[in-house]
């Protein structure tokens, strides 16, 4: 990759600077005395675990947070600025790229492009100048999308493409970008930093947030850390590295990043077998075998679109027609069952999308917690209670929840402290086999650590674990066997000593 | 008369609540009261049936329509919008059928009978102060054992002082009722019936299991779909409650009306959606309480009491009436948006 830091001249010209800026809400600093510049073409990494403020900082500098309501000052190219609205900061040049896509899936490349300013000729649209102008735009930046294709039936990684087209058609001169990689894979994730890379050769500056830190270090010029509302430091990149970057972040070392404990598997709780499933007419998975045994965390890994996830979809019940083959829980076969069925064999998922998969966002905690379990408190069809608050309460207490009390709303926490309900719902059910789709997708250091550790936590207690991720360290760290799909097949299979990077995603793409 | 005009249209939209709860909507129960107190009419007039075996039938025939409604709308996936309105034309036709468009008395001559009683009916005196009496004991128990909870689980308990005033108060506006209501003719059956329902539905949404799956499949329908939460069973009983409900009320506003003609039921639909959604119900779902829906229900009966009282022109409550509703979801976009 030709990701060079130097040869640009523009670097010197300071485009936005930060001033002691302070972000109250009732009972919370957000943010405390924060100060920062952003230089002309750069590409700068901003760290912080969640909570840490990088949320609240992009809020203020898209807008959304409207001036008035925050101390310090904003200055663009010099000048202070006051935005009292997202138009405000468009205006100004900067956009934001956010974590969960604003775009519209049933409309074209081009429609989402030019959405709100569309070209026009008197009072209709221009269909054509729309189409030309979103075509040259893609070229200008190397990019093979089609401008007439339908956004939903584009990747993820290419909607996030679409983003950020959308945004420099806007003029944008500073692109915020939150968690743009949080779902991607390793080859999206390849080809969003080469294009981020290419923005610094136009003068354009990008504010880069992930929890990736490789990936910020590969890409950013400089990398702010913030904690706790507080800026911490802002380290050149090519002179630090990933240790030093976490230590700011967290404040302490944290040593073995992926503790997994292997102990000696018992019986198979989970046995595919031969599985085909068809979706909509179309096979989706085809003869796919695995089996997982008590204390094992068997790895599932693949590229976006391998059908890593409709595999644990329709394990539990939720997803396709099955075509052929036998799923077994605990000596069990299902078929044709619903989730509801799956999760009195024992069976439970934890889904990638917390939001929508898997959370109430206006309810409470402990409406969040017990809501698969509620058949443990029913008795003469009444729910008891107490019994129910006190087991919420132990799972509140045991998973580390940070908040107020159970009777928070879900909606207002933290990824990760959402995340540790989402857990704690499915953990209630008392399940044998947990599958877990990219359960530390999105959530900082410290929660994933805590993730992790539950996995242990559950694998000592003899139950299984299927475990789904995009992040290959983390794939590789923590299953004890690992089985690669490859366009819904089995692409291959390993065991923790004899896997690498480079093995697994020669198998991910063997049937490509 | 406020009162039992009261205890009908809150009744209906207590019934409403619960297929709002999950996020669907039902605008065939205005057709459905007229439908269901007419078959009940039609039985005890026509063919001389027993006025409680012919509100039983009713009740059956309701439910096991609403249920079907209910089927329609989560195994076919055809959204409920459409099928209660198909519905709302259908039971409108056959209530007509049914009554061939004549006036069906609710009871035969001057003989009086249960269907009649329930709007006719009103508890003697001491009647009245001994429900009284009974519902605000249970009243302090429950709230007395309520904070004996929260306080055991270390949740914050408000000042007692607070908590007593606020009883105090309540019980103060119940006596003021019943004395109000005994100087008259005395608490009306048709609202203590309202409130064993908003008793019932109370209990339902807030201490079933089921009551919290109609929340949860409001607030976030696919993540309850994979929490293991049986959706169309709920949505189906859901509907079967509101056929009951709607059954209940029919009979009720048939009785008050003495006698099923073709317009009994009209428009009781957006009254009802209306009660909830001003009482803090969402329309997209997930959130809505008793309390709220019995609140917005006693705004919309005062105002359409309040107008025949003044005697508004028709044409002008009718306007009034789509203008409160507008408002009221005017009221509920506002609220989700903060």
């Amino acid at each position: 990759m030709s990701l060079t830091r130097t040869g640009n001249d523009a670097m010197s010209e300071r485009v936005l600077e930060v001033r002691g800026l302070s972000k109250r809400f009732p009972g919370v600093i957000a943010l405390d005395a924060v100060s920062f510049d952003l230089m002309a073409g750069e590409v700068h990494g901003l760290c912080g675990e969640n909570g840490a403020g990088k949320s609240t900082l992009i809020k203020v500098l898209s807008g959304i947070h409207a001036s008035g309501s925050y101390e310090g000052q904003v200055l663009v190219g010099g000048q202070p600025v006051a935005f009292r609205s997202i138009a405000d900061a468009e205006a100004a040049g900067i956009a934001v790229i956010y974590q969960e896509l604003a775009l519209i899936g049933a409309m074209t490349v081009a429609e989402n492009v030019f959405l709100g300013a569309e070209p026009r000729r008197g009072a209709l649209i221009d269909w054509h100048k729309m189409y030309a102008d979103t075509r040259e735009l893609l070229r200008d930046y190397d990019l093979t999308l089609d401008p007439t294709a339908r956004v939903a039936d584009l990747g993820v990684g290419q909607q996030q493409l679409v983003e950020i087209v959308k945004a420099l058609a806007k003029n944008s001169k500073i692109l915020l970008l939150d968690e743009p990689t949080a779902a991607l894979t390793e080859t999206e994730v390849e080809r969003l930093l080469h294009i981020v890379g290419g923005l610094r050769q136009r003068g354009i500056t990008c504010v880069y947030i992930s929890h990736k830190l490789d990936e910020v270090l590969e890409i950013a010029d400089r990398i702010t850390v913030l904690r706790d509302g507080e800026g911490v430091c802002t380290l050149a990149a090519g002179e630090t590295g990933k240790d030093e970057v976490i230590r700011h972040m967290v404040g302490r070392e944290i040593v073995d990043f992926y503790p997994r404990e292997r102990i000696e598997p018992g019986a198979p709780l989970l046995k595919v077998e031969g599985l085909s499933v068809a979706a909509e007419g179309v096979e989706v998975l085809r003869n796919i075998s695995f089996e997982v045994r008590a204390g094992e965390v068997l790895g599932l890994g693949g590229l976006m679109g391998a059908g890593r996830s409709e595999l644990l979809l329709h394990i539990l019940g939720g997803y396709g027609q099955r075509i052929g083959g036998v799923v077994q829980v605990n000596g069990r076969a299902l078929s044709g069952h619903t989730p509801a069925d799956a999760i009195a064999e024992g069976l439970v998922l934890v889904s990638e999308d917390r939001k929508r998969y898997g959370l109430f966002l206006e309810k409470s905690i402990g409406f969040n917690l017990s809501l698969s379990s509620l058949g443990q408190f029913a008795t003469h069809l009444l729910i008891d209670q107490n019994g129910e608050i006190r087991r919420n309460q132990i799972f509140f207490d045991s998973l580390g929840i940070r908040a107020n009390g159970q009777e928070t709303v879900v909606g207002s926490l933290s990824g990760g402290n959402q995340q540790k309900v989402v857990l704690g719902k499915a953990l209630m059910t008392e399940p044998q086999v947990i599958l877990l789709d990219e359960p530390t997708r999105g959530i900082d250091v410290g929660a994933k650590v805590e993730v992790y550790q539950l996995v242990n936590h559950l694998t000592a207690e003899g139950k299984a674990v299927v475990l789904v991720s995009s992040e290959l360290p983390e794939l590789m760290g923590m299953s004890d066997r690992m089985v690669i799909l490859s366009s819904g097949q089995v692409g291959g299979r390993f065991d923790r000593q004899d896997a690498s990077q480079e093995r697994i995603l020669a198998a991910a793409m063997a049937h490509n | 008369m406020l009162s039992i005009e009261l205890a009908v249209t809150a009744t209906l939209a207590l019934g409403m609540l619960l297929v709002l709860l999950p996020g669907m909507i039902d605008l065939s129960v205005g057709s459905g009261v007229g439908l269901i107190g007419g078959i009940a009419s039609v039985l005890v007039f026509e063919h001389q049936i027993p006025a409680p075996l012919a509100m039983g039938v009713g009740f059956a025939f309701a439910i096991l329509v609403w249920s079907l409604m209910g089927k329609l709308i989560v195994r076919q996936r055809i959204p409920a919008f459409i099928i209660t309105l198909g519905g709302l034309l259908v039971f409108k036709g056959a209530f007509w059928l049914v009554i061939h468009n004549s006036t069906i008395p609710v009871s035969e001559g001057n003989a009086t009978n249960i269907y009649a009683l329930l709007t006719t009916y009103y508890l003697p005196a001491w009647g009245g102060y001994l429900l009284l009496v009974v519902i605000g004991a249970l009243f302090v128990l429950a709230q007395v054992r309520a904070r004996r909870q929260r306080r055991e689980h270390g949740f914050a308990v408000e000042d007692s002082e607070v908590g007593f005033l606020k009883a105090f108060v309540g019980l103060q506006g119940l006596l003021l009722f019943a004395i109000v209501m005994n100087g008259f003719r005395g608490i009306p059956l048709s609202v203590v019936i309202l409130g064993v329902v908003a008793l019932l539905v109370y209990v339902v949404t807030q201490h079933t299991p089921f009551g919290r799956y109609l929340y949860a499949i409001g607030d976030n329908e696919e993540a309850a779909a994979l929490s293991g939460i049986p959706i169309q069973k709920v949505v189906i009983g859901a509907y079967a409650l509101l056929g009951g409900v709607v059954a209940l009320t029919g009979f009720m506003q048939t009785a008050y009306a003495g006698a099923s003609t073709t317009t009994v039921g009209d428009l009781m639909e957006l009254d009802a959606i209306a009660a909830c959604v001003i009482g803090g119900t969402s329309l997209k779902g997930g959130r809505g309480t008793v309390m709220g829906v019995l609140f917005g229900a006693l705004i919309m009966t005062s105002l359409l009491n309040g107008m025949t009282l003044l005697a508004v022109a028709p044409e002008m409550k009718y306007m009034a009436r789509g203008v409160v509703l507008i408002l009221a979801v005017w009221m509920d976009v506002a609220v989700a948006k903060k």
